[in-house]
């Protein structure tokens, strides 16, 4: 019985003709099409240039520049001193204003989590250094660490902190922390916002259950607080550590680079091959590199996300 | 187990008074159950005895210590919130001997207190999920638990079944009161469901407007209500209600329908409130009204009558064919009234209700 109908209904769909065949599977397509050519023109085309640029010598004041090089480039970056230093400055500058950001972000947070009053004041002030241009606020703090115009230097030097008033910009040993502290100021209001959301979407009662169970405040915030922040905090933290990373407005506004080559990222060092040497072909490679490098940390952070969240079910 | 003892505790938020005077002495072992409509105060009153509300005045006893100025975790008390309260992150068990894990209490005994009140509770098989993998009535459980194995002075319990359906409501009931008697332990209540506060209390605390209506036993409630309040709000469904005067020891209603008050009433009365439970009234002799509505509820049907221009409800188990629109006779026996004056209070010598 069910044979017949199998063999009764199977020819039919194979007796379709090829033209309405082709036209059911491409439907679909079509309808979708607007959008995949926009993501394509907008999305594909410059990531597949900026891509094939690594693999041409593209040099602006050349003309006779722009041939297929192959891996040349790569070559010369596994050569490339100044390169392996920009890492090496990309890692301390990303990992300590990721960190102190985070830091002081969740302490603000936490602070504005309390109710007081003039509180809605506090929130929208914490939240401003986010709207000032990042240009803006490098050319401020460069000043602000200028002994001639600035008063950090001064303050600095009555709290014992330096011998005399000067520049931390200009000293090779501590120059990163200038740019560093301007990230940190900039980017507090980032993590302040999404902790803060965080932070009131816990239940209260639960603060009570355990303040009756006899928990102190500490214990509160480990059993409690900590544990509801951990997705909010892993996620901010990944998105940022990306962002900075990227990040070289700052380094470029305030020192750019230097002193030798001491405040030097791998973004910043991209911005002086691509604008400064006008070397595209080379600022390309570097880019892939730093690309490929991103990638491999948000997959290792995202599988242990993952891990995370499998061992909580 | 413990006593407890709550004198003059008033509560303010600044110039707002939400609770004002209130006096209560509470019995080693008793089950109260503080039951009132939603802002009058009744969960307020239960967190300033846990220690999360401020007490603005007077002051609050447990065993003879004024708690006044302990912190929570100092008083020995329990709390099953609302909400459950659970804390996500932890497992059943974890959850369960938390309070006693901070006061670094060795693993055996923590073992063994969470296994006997898992045991208590039914909850022996889940002890290893998350509260997100369990039902309405589990949380409920283990929220339970989470108080039982800390073995405290008092249970304090915030409306712990609103969140449950009806059926589940139930069960719940006869749990905690099974549990209330196998552990003895003080116990306080909150609730705005009046058939809980009936089933579960050994007293009921009636409050409203930030004041205590009437403490007493649930019949004594039920019976002698102190004032039109809880008479009003004690009972499923409500008492009737009649507005109209005393004279020469008639009730006069607005319509001048007169009706006689048993002996011990007074003569006289300008502006009073006539009350009957709507299962004291009898379908039969009596006075004229017309049926509004009928809602059969399947062992006796609730009928809406129109008497002397007010809605009567009338609750009986006799299965009479009636519809909207006849026309019926009830009697309101004089045993079964119950008489309040001008200032709603109810106005003695009780009369006995019959039965």
């Amino acid at each position: 019985m069910s044979d017949s109908v199998l063999h009764h209904v199977a020819p039919d769909r194979y007796r379709r003709p090829l033209r309405q065949r082709v036209a059911s599977v491409i439907e679909p397509w079509l309808y979708c099409a607007p959008v995949l050519v926009i993501i394509v023109a907008v999305m594909f085309v410059p990531l597949v240039l900026g891509v094939s640029y690594a693999f041409r010598d593209i040099q602006l004041l050349n003309p006779f520049s722009g041939g297929f090089v192959g891996l040349d480039h790569f070559r010369a970056l596994g050569q490339d001193d100044a390169f392996f230093r920009a890492l090496r400055n990309t890692l301390w500058w990303t990992g300590a204003s990721v960190f102190l950001q985070l830091g002081f972000g969740l302490i603000l947070a936490l602070l504005l989590n309390v109710p007081f009053a003039g509180r809605g004041l506090a929130q929208a002030l914490v939240f401003l250094p986010w709207a000032v241009p990042t240009f803006l606020a490098g050319l401020n703090w460069a000043w602000l660490f200028n002994p001639v115009i600035g008063p950090l230097p001064h303050w600095m030097t009555a709290l014992g902190l330096m011998d005399e008033p000067s520049n931390i910009l200009a000293d090779p040993s501590i120059a990163m922390w200038g740019p560093i502290i301007a990230a940190v100021w900039w980017g507090i209001p980032f993590f302040a916002i999404t902790l803060l959301a965080a932070l009131q979407s816990i239940p209260k009662d639960l603060y009570e259950a355990a303040s009756i169970d006899g928990a102190s405040p500490w214990q509160q915030f480990r059993s409690i607080t900590l544990p509801f922040l951990a997705p909010v905090i892993a996620i901010t933290v990944l998105l940022r550590t990306v962002w900075v990373a990227n990040f070289a407005d700052l380094i470029i506004v305030m020192t750019n680079g230097g002193p030798a080559d001491r405040t030097q990222t791998v973004a910043s060092y991209i911005f002086t091959q691509a604008f400064k040497r006008l070397d595209f072909g080379y600022a390309s490679a570097v880019a892939l590199v730093l690309l490929a490098l991103l990638l491999a940390y948000s997959m290792v952070i995202l599988v242990l996300r993952q891990r995370l969240s499998d061992r909580d079910k | 187990m413990a006593t407890m003892e709550i004198r003059s505790a008033r509560k303010t938020y600044g110039t707002l008074c939400v609770l004002e005077d209130i006096n209560l002495s509470i019995g080693d072992g008793e089950f109260i159950v503080l039951v009132g409509p939603s802002g009058c105060g009744k969960s307020t009153l239960l967190r300033m005895i846990a220690g999360l509300e401020e007490i603005s005045a007077g002051e609050i006893r447990i065993e003879d210590r004024v708690v006044n100025d302990l912190p929570p975790k100092a008083r020995d008390i329990a709390m099953v919130f609302q909400s459950y309260a659970l804390y996500p992150h932890m497992n059943v068990a974890d959850n369960m001997s938390y309070s006693l894990r901070l006061r670094k209490a060795d693993k055996p005994t923590i073992a063994d207190k969470v296994r006997d009140a898992s045991a208590k509770l039914g909850l022996g098989a889940l002890l290893e999920r998350k509260p997100k993998a369990l039902s309405g009535g589990q949380r409920q459980r283990v929220a339970m638990g989470r108080a039982i194995v800390r073995q405290p002075k008092a249970f304090l319990f915030d409306e712990p079944l609103s969140n449950l359906d009806a059926r589940l409501r139930e069960q719940m009931r006869a749990e905690i009161r099974k549990l209330h008697r196998a552990l003895g332990a003080t116990s306080i209540y909150v609730t705005h469901d009046q058939v809980e506060a009936m089933t579960l209390a050994d007293r009921i605390v009636a409050m409203h407007g930030g004041h205590i209506q009437q403490v007493g036993t649930p019949l004594e409630l039920y019976d002698r209500p102190a004032n039109l309040f809880v008479a009003g709000f004690i009972g499923s469904p409500g008492m009737n209600f009649v507005e109209g005067a005393v004279e020469l020891g008639t009730f006069v209603m607005r319509d001048g329908t007169r009706l006689p008050l048993p002996e011990g009433m007074p003569e006289t009365l300008g502006g009073a409130t006539l009350g009957i439970r709507p299962e004291h009234v009898t379908l039969g002799e009596g006075l004229a009204a017309e049926v509004e509505l009928v809602e059969p509820t399947g062992h006796g049907i609730i009928l809406h009558l129109r008497l002397a221009g007010a809605v009567f409800r009338v609750l009986t188990t006799d299965r009479r064919w009636l519809t909207p629109g006849d026309q019926v006779q009830v009697g309101l026996p004089a045993g079964a009234l119950h008489l309040f004056d001008e200032s709603e209070q109810r106005v003695a010598p009780a009369p006995h209700p019959q039965q």
